[in-house]
């Protein structure tokens, strides 16, 4: 051993971050991805195209009519129209929807694994008894209940989402917890509430970044199965609903459910690709397996 | 007549991050029949890696043998077929962890473990094999076998589960037995009473033993040869009582000084400076140079070669040169 | 396992079922509006006769403990209500139904568990193999796949292109007087692409899990010590390894149960299933509340059934944990 090793000190989301660089799939998640906003985004305030307007005949195959180059559905309304109407919604239901479940997940998994004894137990058992509940069935009648607006949808998903996020978070809090980093705050005086946002949380950041990115998949998924079954918010277009309301023409005309199916598909799988990238950025030792 | 393991020339390689390196390099070794062949050095010296070879159990890829020859009475086990690997694993020769609290499945009872080794060699009915099973456990002396024989691993002490795994070892009446740190983690006590048992069961079965430790002492109770290991090559070989008395090899002689000698007011414990180098970073010269007292110029540039020399064969050009 | 354990856990699943019916109960008066309205729906808005029988039904007019009480009452009773729109009892409509939406559940927790399973075994036997990078990828797509839409697309296929299957229903209408035998032939052809379709996302997951799993323990120490007796590869991999790496499988899915439920809501719309999710998908749409309690009712119950299942055969597969409780 003659020739003396150095080690450049590397921050951890430094390291993630070349890990992630480096790992194709992860980066083509991105790309795609980001493809996809920013075609929504464009429909969202510049496309012009109205999804909802009869402009051509009925099942006119894609690649026929230029200007309608994905064709047209049961009612002679422009597809390609209803895609990029229609991501905006699916997209920010989507997100919200995480949103709120990592709200709720976050907070009643840090409290739970936290506070241990009562507290922990009374959480669990809550918990527990939401895992009882079948997550679209119950999202459904919330929905049908409070009526379907954008809001109440991805409220209804994220109340019936979070325990999983609440179970992971118990667990890398409980698992943090006892570190010697969280002794040496306490012994400096930190409060609990100091200690579990400045110290705990942090430290669990990464298999929560990754939960959550992958939760964003499920509720884009979640969102289009609702309005797939007709409980979306009926003013909005959404992939999920074009799917829906074009069901009962499958067998004449292929392409008004395959596209939008195919647009969800394709988002959910960038996401997910993003979530194995962050996951494995996070975890390098995993992969050398 | 030639020995009932013979191990020749074997070198084996392994893929890393680092590139390939050579985890056993020119590693000749022999045991008889009936004769038990201690296996000694520092964690990371390729003692286990040589079991493994015998077993046919490096794990491949990355590992693979890359030279040499491996022969049981006779028969070259680096050109065996794989089914016949397994048809001599377990029969013709077996081995004994290091580790009786992973070792062992969970999910199955340690009486059916012991039971599958034995139908997996011999034509016996599950019955049969079970009641064997019990037998065994008896014979290695587990108290009320019947009913451990039931019982599942994490039932069992540690001291309990080595015994189980020597039943198991031992259940088709192996040549060759490999005890790979049989001890090493289980009290004091309990190892005194498996090395009692394992130089009972050498008496009744007649098999050879290759007893792999980092233990001198165990290698002194136990070894009627022994050979020093370090960094994949072996660097001294001889009778137990002539390499233990004069060590030649200064690893040898760290390896010896550190056991603590009862009753002579040290009350340190001495250990030899330094780690065993990783295999990517060994350079051209002796592995040990870097820990060495004796080194010389020549130790860096030129890899000692295992060579008759006093009582036995050493391989150091300090040694050679008359300079310890 | 002792029966004590055994009494806690059903008394602890029957503890859940009854807050499922508090839920109901309490949801329903969370609703805006008059719960009556709410409960006789779309089809009792204007009879002011029917929504007086309700409230002397469900006690409407007293404290809302009591009702709370008689709620619970009837649902120990067997009692879910009346379906307004169905004009049926709640728990015949459900009965009717739970039957297809089992059968639909179990095949496809079957399969995609057995085809999961055998392909994350192979794929571990070569952690860098082609097989191991397709159960990655096959994963990654199973999960980002709408499922009612895979449905649709395999429609497509099965209609028009390969018309092997029938994609609709649970029996033909000709062979509804035919043998025992032929009629369960036929719900077994009809089940094939709903089963399938439903299968599908799950079985990707379990060969990644599997995959993983394997992975690990096939590194542990009893695995070396099954290939030092000379066990064959076949052996080692499905007798000493697969037996332990199945324990987080089980733990995975007694987990995705619920969710398993939840996507044969969608299949079932998709596939015109008879079973539980179209009750449910057509109650919702008419805004029979009772229904869909009832609906939320059985299937949480299926989920507590299933967990309680998962709970015993992990305890059957895993003997560290018999005797502890």
């Amino acid at each position: 051993m003659t020739e003396a090793t150095t080690f450049k000190a590397e921050s951890p989301a430094r390291e993630a971050w070349r890990m992630f660089r480096r790992n194709i799939p992860a980066v083509a998640g991105v790309i795609m991805l980001t493809g996809i906003v920013l075609a929504t985004l464009w429909g969202t305030f510049f496309y012009d195209g109205n999804p909802y307007e009869i402009v051509w005949a009925p099942h006119e195959p894609p690649g026929v009519t230029p200007e309608f180059p994905l064709g047209t559905d049961y009612l002679g309304r422009d597809i390609f129209a209803g895609l990029i109407a229609g991501g905006g919604p699916t997209l920010a239901v989507g997100a919200a929807a995480a949103a709120i479940t990592m709200v709720i997940g976050v907070s009643l998994g840090a409290l739970a694994g936290f506070y241990g004894g009562w507290v922990d137990n009374l959480l669990m058992r809550i918990t527990e008894f939401f895992q009882v509940l079948p997550t679209l069935l119950f999202a459904m009648v919330l929905v049908t209940l409070f009526s379907p607006t954008l809001f109440t949808i991805a409220m209804a998903i994220g109340v019936v989402s979070w325990p999983q996020t609440a179970r992971l978070t118990r667990a890398e809090v409980m698992k943090i917890k006892e570190l010697e980093y969280v002794t040496a705050a306490r012994a400096i005086g930190a409060r609990n509430r100091r200690i579990i946002w400045t110290v705990i949380l942090p430290n669990a950041a990464p298999p929560l970044i990754v939960s959550a990115t992958l939760t964003i998949g499920v509720a884009i998924l979640f969102e289009a199965g609702l309005s797939f079954l007709g409980l979306g918010d009926p003013n909005t277009m959404s992939w999920g609903l074009m799917i829906g309301s074009n069901r009962a023409y499958i067998l004449d005309a292929w392409w008004p459910v395959t596209f939008p199916g195919l647009a969800i598909f394709l988002t959910v799988f960038s996401v997910s690709l993003i979530g194995d990238g962050l996951n494995d950025a996070f975890n390098p030792k995993l992969r050398e397996r | 007549m030639s020995a009932l393991l013979q191990i020749e020339d074997l070198r084996v390689t392994f893929n890393t991050r680092y590139g390939p390196v050579t985890a056993l390099d020119s590693v000749s070794l022999s045991v008889n029949a009936g004769e038990t062949l201690g296996v000694v050095g520092e964690s990371g010296c390729g003692k286990s890696i040589t079991a493994l070879s015998v077993m046919g159990l490096i794990p491949s890829p990355p590992g693979k043998i890359a030279g040499g020859a491996i022969r049981l009475a006779g028969e070259d086990l680096t050109q065996a077929s794989e089914a016949r690997m397994r048809a001599l694993r377990g029969a013709e020769m077996a081995m004994i962890f290091q580790e009786p609290m992973t070792s062992l499945n969970p999910v199955f009872t340690v009486g059916d473990q012991i039971a599958e080794a034995i139908m997996l060699h011999q034509k016996v009915s599950a019955d049969q094999a079970f009641r064997d099973a019990v037998a065994l456990l008896d014979r290695v002396g587990i108290p009320s076998p019947d009913r451990r024989a039931r019982d599942y691993p994490h039932q069992l002490s540690g001291g309990m589960r080595q015994r189980v795994m020597i039943a198991m070892a031992v259940s088709c009446r192996p040549k060759v037995l490999i005890a790979d740190e049989p001890t090493t983690a289980l009290d004091v006590t309990v190892q005194a009473q498996i090395f009692d048992l394992l130089n009972e069961i050498q008496r009744d079965f007649g098999a050879a033993i290759i007893l792999i430790t980092h233990d001198m002492g165990a290698i002194s109770e136990m070894a009627d040869r022994v050979a020093v290991m370090y960094a994949g090559r072996v660097i001294e070989q001889g009778r137990a009582d002539d390499v233990l008395d004069l060590p030649q090899h200064p690893y040898t002689r760290g390896l010896i000084s550190c056991i603590p000698a009862l009753g002579k007011g040290e009350d340190t414990l001495r250990e030899i400076p330094g780690v065993v180098p990783p295999l990517h970073m060994l350079g051209a010269g002796c592995a040990f140079a870097d820990r060495c007292a004796y080194r010389a110029p020549r130790c860096d540039s030129e890899k000692p070669q295992l060579q008759a020399h006093g009582h036995h064969p050493v391989a150091c050009h300090a040694v050679e040169e008359g300079r310890i | 396992m002792t029966p004590s354990y055994l009494l806690r856990r059903l008394f602890y699943g029957l503890l859940l079922m009854l807050g499922v019916v508090v839920l109901n109960f309490l949801l329903i008066r969370l609703a805006p509006g008059d719960p009556a309205v709410v409960i006789a729906g779309e089809m009792g808005g204007a009879d002011e006769a029917l929504l007086a029988a309700i409230r002397a039904d469900y006690g409407l007019d007293k404290p809302v403990l009591t009702q709370l009480g008689i709620y619970i009452g009837n649902v120990l009773q067997g009692d879910l209500g009346q379906s307004f729109f169905f004009n049926q009892p709640v728990a015949t409509l459900i009965g009717d139904r739970i039957g297809p939406t089992i059968l639909l559940v179990l095949c496809a927790q079957v399969l995609s568990i057995l085809l999961g399973v055998f392909l994350g075994v192979i794929a571990a036997r070569k952690p860098n193999g082609v097989l191991s990078g397709f159960v990655s990828v096959f994963a990654t797509i199973g999960y980002a796949v709408p499922v009612f839409w895979t449905g649709i697309m395999l429609i497509i296929l099965f209609a028009s292109v390969f018309p092997i299957f029938p994609v609709e229903g649970m029996q033909s209408v000709r062979l509804r007087d035919a043998g025992f035998m032929i009629r369960a032939l036929d719900v077994a052809h009809h089940l094939v692409l709903p089963a399938f379709t439903l299968a599908l996302i799950y079985l990707a997951q379990y060969a990644r899990l599997s995959r993983a799993s394997m992975l690990e323990v096939l590194g542990s120490d009893y695995i070396r010590t099954a290939r030092a007796k000379g066990a064959s590869e076949r052996s080692v991999l499905f007798k000493h390894a697969l037996r332990n790496a199945s324990l987080p499988i089980l733990t995975v899915a007694g987990l995705q149960f619920g969710n398993l439920i939840s996507g044969a809501l969608l299949v079932e719309t998709v596939f015109n299933w008879p079973g539980m999710g179209r009750l449910a998908f057509d109650s919702i749409l008419r805004r029979d509340y009772p229904t869909i309690m009832g609906v939320l009712f059985f299937a949480s119950a299926m989920v507590v059934v299933a967990n309680l299942l998962t709970d015993l055969s992990y305890r059957l597969a895993d003997p560290r944990l018999r005797g502890k409780s």
